[in-house]
C-alpha cells in the first residue's frame, strides 16, 4: 500500500507533535520509522490509521484516511499496549474481536503465533507481563494481515529470544503476504537488516528517509593524525568528533568520490563504515542539547 | 452490522445473567424479609428503578470508552461504530425491559401467592424509553470525557437533565420535574419527551465522537 | 549475523564468492532462493535480491527464469583471476607490513613459504 503525507501537523494544545510532515512511501516493504523518544513515531502513525483527525492530508493508495471505511478496512496499527486488547478482555476474547472485525485476519495465524510466543488464551490482558502483551500485539499486528501494518515499539519488555522469534515471524510473513509494514524501534542494530527503507524524525521533523543499505554506505568513519583529518573533513559534514592523544575519529556523513578516498590515501588515514544505530544516533539531536 | 452483532450478543447475554443473578438475589432477600416481618413492597422494583439503570448507563460507558477504540484499531470508523451503538441502546433497553418484565411477572404470582403487598411500577414503555436514556447519557457523557478529558465534566449538566426526563413519570425513581406540572399536564405525551430525549443524547454523542481520537491506554 | 556497518547486499555477495571460490558452491549449482536466504539469515528479501543482482551483473550466477539463480561455469576461475589480481596489493604487501612491524626478518617469512612448498607445514 502507497502513503503519501503532504504537509502534516499534529499539536497536543501548544506542544507540536508532528511539524508539517511530507514524504511518500511506495509501499509493500518493510520500513523503518526511527526517532527518539517524542519525535512524534506515534503521533506520525496514529494519524496514518485514522486514529486521530490532524492538519494536513494523509492518503492511502490515493484515499484520506480518517473516517473513511475503504481506507480503514487496510490499515491496522498496534501500539503499546494494544488498542485492540482491552486490559479486561481475555486473550482468546481479543482474537475474537479481530476475526470478527477485520477481513482480512487470519485466525489459525494467530492461533499459531499464540503459542509461538506461549500467550495463554484464557488470561486476562491486564494479567499479562509486560513482555506478553507486547507479544499480544505482536499477534494482532500479524495476524490482520492488513495491506498496511504498524508495530510501534512492539519488542518492548519481550526477551531476547521472543524478540528473535517475533523477527522472524516478522519476516517469513512479510515474505508470504507482502504488504507494508512500518515498525519504530529502539533496537535499531537488532532489527536493522529487516528494513528495506529508513525514514528518520526528530522534533516532528522528516530528517531523512533512504533506502537501508544506501543509508549503511554514507556514512564513514575517518580515523588518522589529528591534523590530516582536520586537512580531510574540511568543508565536509561532520556529524561527530572525538580524538585521543594525536588520534582523531570524525564520522563523515555523505558519499565519498574517489578523489576523496585517494586523497585519503595519500594522508594515510583509515576509512571505516559507521553503523546504522550511530548514524541514528547522530543525525538526530543530541542528548542534552541542541544540533 | 458485524459491530452490531458483536455489542449485542456480548452485552444482552451479559445483561441476562447480571439481571438474573440479581434477580435471584432480590427473591432470596424479600425471603429473608418474610421471616422477620411483612413484605409491604416490590423488591424488585426497588432494583429496576434504582440499580438496573445505573447498570444500562455503565454499559453505555463501556461500548464508547472501552469498545469504540478496538473497533478504530481494528479498521473501522466512528461512523460505523456509532450507527451500530444507536441501533445497539434500542435493542439493549428492549431485552432489559423484557427482563423487568418477566421479573415482575414472576414476582407479582410469588406476592399473590405468599400474600406479601407489593407497590405500583411503571409500565414496559417508561421503562423502555427509560433504559434507552440511561444507556444513550452513558455514551454522551463518556464520548466527552475521553475526547476532552477533565473538559467533559460540563456535559455532566445536560447528561443529568436528560436521564431525569425518563423518570420523573416512573414510580419509585424519586426523580423530580424541573416544572412540577409538566408531566400530568401531558399525560402519555410525556414519553414522546423522554423519545425526544434520547434522540438528544445520541446527537450528542454522535457530534462528539465524530472526532474523538484513540488515547494511548495507559498500563 | 552481519555487521550493521556496511551494506549488507556487499557482504552477501561476498560470502557467495567466497563459497564459489572454495568450492563450496560449484558450477551450475543452483543456489539458494532470495526469501530462503533472507529467512536464513534474517535479512529483508529486497537485500539479499540486490546481492544476488550484483552477481548476476558480474557473471558469477546466471538466472533460470521461474527456477532460481545458478552459479555460471566460469564463475570459480573468474573469481580466480580476480583474485590474483589482488592478492598481492591486499594480501602479501600487508602481510610484509605486519612482519616488519613487529620485526620477523623477510628471510624467516620467505623460509615458512618455502615450507609450504614443500609440504613440510
Amino acid at each position: 500500500m502507497r502513503v503519501d503525507v503532504q504537509g502534516l501537523t499534529v499539536r497536543y494544545g501548544d506542544v507540536t507533535a508532528i511539524d508539517d510532515m511530507s514524504f511518500s512511501l511506495s509501499g509493500n516493504k518493510i520500513y523503518g520509522l526511527l526517532g527518539r523518544n517524542g519525535s512524534g513515531k506515534t503521533s506520525l502513525m496514529s494519524v496514518l490509521a485514522g486514529y486521530r483527525r490532524a492538519i494536513g492530508s494523509v492518503q492511502l493508495d490515493g484515499e484520506p484516511v480518517f473516517e473513511n471505511a475503504a481506507a480503514m478496512r487496510k490499515v491496522c496499527l498496534v501500539r503499546h499496549p494494544a488498542d485492540a486488547a482491552d486490559k479486561s478482555d481475555k486473550v482468546s476474547h481479543v482474537l475474537e474481536y479481530g476475526a470478527a472485525w477485520r477481513d482480512t485476519w487470519d485466525n489459525a495465524y494467530a492461533l499459531e503465533l499464540s503459542e509461538l510466543f506461549k500467550i495463554g488464551l484464557k488470561s486476562k490482558v491486564g494479567e499479562l507481563s509486560l513482555g506478553q502483551r507486547s507479544a499480544v500485539g505482536a499477534v494482532i499486528g500479524l495476524a490482520s494481515r492488513s495491506p498496511l501494518t504498524m508495530l510501534d515499539e512492539s519488542h518492548l519488555g519481550m526477551d531476547t529470544p521472543t524478540r528473535y522469534a517475533f523477527y522472524d515471524a516478522l519476516l517469513n510473513d512479510f515474505m508470504a503476504h507482502p504488504r507494508t509494514i512500518i515498525v519504530s524501534t529502539h533496537l535499531i542494530e537488532e532489527l536493522s537488516s529487516l528494513l528495506e527503507e529508513v525514514v528518520i524524525i526528530d522534533s516532528g521533523r522528516l530528517v531523512l528517509q533512504e533506502e537501508a543499505d544506501v543509508l549503511r554506505s554514507r556514512g564513514t568513519e575517518v580515523v588518522g593524525n589529528a591534523a590530516d583529518v582536520d586537512e580531510f573533513t574540511e568543508g565536509l559534514t561532520v556529524l561527530s568528533e572525538k580524538s585521543l592523544g594525536r588520534t582523531k575519529s570524525a564520522m563523515v556523513f555523505g558519499q565519498l568520490d574517489d578523489s576523496g578516498l585517494v586523497r585519503a590515501r595519500q594522508l594515510g588515514l583509515e576509512l571505516g563504515p559507521i553503523a546504522l544505530q550511530d548514524l541514528f544516533v547522530h543525525l538526530t539531536e543530541p542528548v542534552g542539547g541542541k544540533r | 452490522m458485524k459491530i452490531f452483532r458483536h455489542l449485542t450478543v456480548a452485552l444482552v447475554s451479559y445483561g441476562g445473567i447480571v439481571g438474573a443473578s440479581v434477580f435471584l438475589a432480590v427473591l432470596a432477600v424479600e425471603f429473608g424479609i418474610s421471616l422477620f416481618g411483612d413484605v409491604v413492597f416490590s423488591g424488585w422494583m426497588l432494583v429496576t428503578v434504582q440499580i438496573a439503570r445505573w447498570f444500562v448507563l455503565w454499559v453505555g460507558v463501556y461500548t464508547i470508552h472501552n469498545v469504540l477504540p478496538i473497533a478504530i484499531a481494528h479498521g473501522r470508523t466512528r461512523r460505523e461504530f456509532l450507527g451500530a451503538a444507536t441501533g445497539f441502546t434500542v435493542v439493549f433497553a428492549l431485552a432489559m425491559t423484557l427482563l423487568a418484565w418477566l421479573g415482575f411477572l414472576v414476582e407479582d404470582g410469588l406476592y399473590s401467592l405468599m400474600d406479601w403487598r407489593s407497590t405500583p411500577h411503571g409500565s414496559p414503555l417508561a421503562y423502555f424509553l427509560m433504559f434507552l436514556v440511561w444507556c444513550a447519557v452513558g455514551m454522551l457523557v463518556t464520548a466527552a470525557f475521553d475526547r476532552w478529558g477533565y473538559g467533559g465534566v460540563f456535559t455532566l449538566p445536560v447528561g443529568l437533565a436528560l436521564a431525569v426526563v425518563p423518570g420523573i413519570t416512573m414510580p419509585g425513581t424519586g426523580d423530580t420535574p424541573f416544572v412540577r406540572n409538566m408531566p400530568h399536564l401531558l399525560g402519555d405525551g410525556w414519553h414522546a419527551v423522554s423519545l425526544g430525549a434520547w434522540v438528544v443524547a445520541m446527537a450528542v454523542t454522535w457530534a462528539i465522537a465524530r472526532d474523538l481520537p484513540v488515547r494511548l491506554r495507559t498500563s | 549475523m552481519f555487521d550493521d556497518r556496511s551494506p549488507i547486499y556487499r557482504q552477501i555477495a561476498d560470502r557467495i564468492k567466497a563459497d564459489v571460490l572454495s568450492g563450496a558452491l560449484k558450477a551450475d549449482e543452483q543456489v539458494m532462493s532470495t526469501n530462503q536466504y533472507a529467512a536464513y539469515y534474517r535479512i529483508n528479501p529486497a537485500t539479499a535480491a540486490k546481492a544476488f543482482q550484483q552477481l548476476v551483473d558480474e557473471k558469477v550466477l546466471y538466472k533460470k527464469r521461474g527456477i532460481g539463480m545458478f552459479v555460471s561455469t566460469q564463475a570459480r576461475d573468474m573469481l580466480r583471476a580476480q583474485g590474483r589480481e589482488t592478492f598481492f596489493g591486499e594480501v602479501v604487501d600487508p602481510m610484509v607490513a605486519e612482519a616488519r612491524a613487529i620485526g620477523i626478518p623477510l628471510a624467516d617469512v620467505i623460509r615458512r613459504i618455502e615450507q609450504h612448498e614443500n609440504g613440510s607445514a
